[in-house]
């Protein structure tokens, strides 16, 4: 999603690309078809199939999966427990998406209005984390958080309070966890955005008469557009299916969508029914995006 | 979401696959071993390869359903697998595995009579013991004081969001059934409906869902009552002697993780000779010290200190009631549903 923005701009939109253009595309298009439809056409074969007794893929088709996902198979009513899971990790991902917004934005405007000088030195900073395993910073947010853990003592230590505070293994964590996986997905489109945005353009919003928060309304969220919707995207998409910080922090106990899709292919062998949940949200996602994209065709 | 792990499940398999069958063309003094993340220690593989001068390509997975799910994907040839007892009575089932050459295992003689010839493999034609465990209770005593003598003193609903168990949904079902005294392997619809209204009232007292590691929980303070691998309690006991285990009085499950060969392997005699050298009592011994489960080798029970002999997790005194798991195929999943259900209310 940020190439096609990024293109749209360079290129100013609809010009089709030419053999060359085609060939240059080649390596991506191979990849994409490789490691997105491919798998993801399996994907769709194996949610039709069922499992035999080893957990091997039995291929006779039936909606049986599906039918799992939407009606309670007690009752035969519409409506599961894996609606509540959904809805738990959209709130999470929400959540982590809109908290990002707004730590990240600032800094993402103060990165991309820094001298040109310090831009680099500030963006390497963002990308530092990078260095490390996400697992290993996920592991250190558990020695800091837990009842023994750094934060707790520390404060003990100061006398702010008397008994440990539980941190780890509540839905606070698992938020903490994910925006401060995430945060760089959000600054680094944004900054993308606002280090080309024109400052005369704002200066002339100043000198028309418009103050700051009517300048930042009608001119500077409009322009950084593309960069907060890419950062959106990057942030919401990968948090709604994470699995590994909901359950190392969250301690697993209010499971969310990617860690009962794992757990179908790892520990059930049901990986037929896995392959329904992970299509029910492609195509979710794909209903999503084209509403949102036809909206914004107009404009 | 989907696509960025699909690539990523893409570019892992690809790595971990594609150089496995090159290397076995290329010479055969290779062992292709598959075996859980953290159960076989470096210098075990280095001395083997040390001894033999066969290069062993080490590949982990967590799960016994990780491992099967990959060894039937097919694509890669490994040589040996490290699986438990059901998944064994399974693959046996299948004729998925190779009978072992006995006659290259002589050192199968130090072993226990009581872990060959299991139920899963009543021959002892497929499979060695590697090592034996329980699934138990740690108590951590400096803030239990109540005595904990089976999974009801766990669940009483005194020590809530204070427990950590296992994130496995056979294990969870299986301590419902035995405390209600009913057979851990015979997965019923009609005994699941028994199960659940106990599980319904155990569950929300869970703080913690971990089979990776959940000593860490324990020791980081988090929890004071786990019920987890007897390993991971051997090793709090080692660290903290505040950690006392116990096997629950209503039954526990025992498992038996083995050595098996699986179909087609290509250096299966290399394998075979991998079996023979870690029944040396020995070497053996350095996977006890390592990890510290029932060590079914008699010889090497002999070489460990006298404190790893005595701790009461790895070599539980008394005679408990321990049973095995049995392969219940598709139940399996009826068992996920029944835990997802109840934790994602």
């Amino acid at each position: 999603m940020l190439a096609t923005t990024g293109v749209a701009e360079t290129t100013g939109g609809s010009r089709r690309p030419g053999w060359f253009g085609w060939l240059m595309m080649a390596p991506m298009l191979l990849w994409l078809v490789a490691f997105v439809v491919v798998p993801t056409g399996i994907l769709l074969v194996y949610s039709f199939c069922q499992r035999d007794d080893l957990g091997e893929i039995v291929y006779s088709f039936s909606w049986e999966n599906y039918r799992r996902i939407f009606f309670d198979s007690d009752t035969g009513k519409f409506g599961t427990t894996y609606f509540t899971v959904f809805i738990r990790s959209i709130v999470y991902a929400g959540l982590t998406t809109v908290i990002c917004l707004v730590v990240g934005y600032p800094v993402a405007w103060f990165i991309g209005r820094a001298p040109e000088s310090r831009r680099n030195l500030l963006l390497m900073l963002v990308m530092i984390p990078f260095w490390t395993s996400f697992l290993v910073r996920t592991y250190a947010w558990i020695m800091i958080l837990s009842n023994n853990g750094l934060l707790n003592s520390g404060l003990e230590y100061a006398r702010l309070i008397s008994e440990p505070f539980e941190m780890l293994y509540t839905p606070g964590a698992v938020v903490l966890g994910l925006v401060y996986s995430y945060l760089p997905f959000l600054i680094l489109p944004v900054y993308g955005s606002v280090e080309k945005l024109d400052n005369s353009l704002v200066e002339a919003a100043f000198d028309l008469g418009a103050g700051p928060v009517r300048t930042f309304q009608e001119v500077i969220v409009p322009l950084t557009q593309p960069g907060i919707v890419a950062g959106i995207l990057l942030v919401f998409i990968p948090a709604l299916g994470m699995f590994a910080i909901t359950q190392l922090m969250g301690g697993g106990i209010k499971p969310t969508i990617g860690e009962v899709i794992q757990n179908q292919f790892l520990q059930a062998r049901d990986w037929p029914f896995g392959a329904a949940l992970g299509m029910t949200i492609v195509v979710l996602f794909a209903v999503v995006f084209w509403f949102t994209s036809r909206k914004q065709e107009p404009a | 979401m989907k696509p960025i792990r699909l690539l990523l499940a893409g570019v892992l398999i690809g790595l971990v696959a594609a150089p496995l069958p090159a290397m076995a063309q290329k010479k055969k003094n290779v062992l292709n071993l598959f075996c859980w993340s953290e159960y076989v220690p470096q210098e075990v593989i280095d001395g083997f390869t040390k001894e033999t001068g066969i290069k062993v390509n080490v590949v982990n997975y967590a799960s016994n359903e990780e491992m099967l799910a990959k060894l039937l994907a097919g694509g890669s040839k490994y040589d040996l697998v490290q699986p438990s007892e059901y998944t064994i009575e399974a693959l046996v089932k299948a004729g998925k595995l190779e009978e072992l050459n006995l006659a290259n295992i002589p050192n199968i003689k130090n072993l226990d009579p009581k872990f060959t010839k299991m139920p899963h493999d009543p021959d002892g034609k497929y499979s060695v013991t590697w090592m034996a465990g329980t699934v138990g209770i740690v108590v951590n005593t400096a803030k239990v004081k109540t005595p904990i003598t089976g999974y009801k003193d766990v669940f009483d609903g005194t020590h809530k969001r204070r427990i950590v168990v296992l994130n496995d949904a056979r294990e969870i079902v299986s301590w419902a059934l035995n405390s209600l005294g009913l057979p851990i392997n015979e997965i019923t619809a009609e005994n699941l409906d028994k199960a659940k209204p106990l599980l319904k009232e155990w569950l929300p007292q869970v703080k913690v869902y971990d089979s990776d590691s959940p000593k860490t929980a324990l020791l980081n303070g988090d929890v004071d009552l786990g019920i987890v691998w007897s390993g991971e309690a051997a090793i709090l006991y080692k660290k903290d002697k505040k950690f006392a285990f116990v096997l629950p009085k209503e039954g526990a499950h025992q498992f038996i993780d083995s050595l098996a060969i699986p179909k087609g392997a290509p250096n299966k005699e290399n394998a075979e000779k991998f079996i023979n050298y870690i029944l040396k009592p020995e070497v053996s011994k350095l996977v006890s010290e390592a990890f510290p489960y029932t060590n079914p080798n008699l010889e090497a029970r002999k070489l460990l200190s006298k404190a790893d002999q005595e701790n009461p997790a790895s070599y539980p005194p008394g005679e408990p009631k321990l049973e095995t798991f049995k392969d219940i195929g598709k139940a399996a999943k009826d068992i996920d549903k029944l835990v997802t259900d109840l934790k994602g209310k």
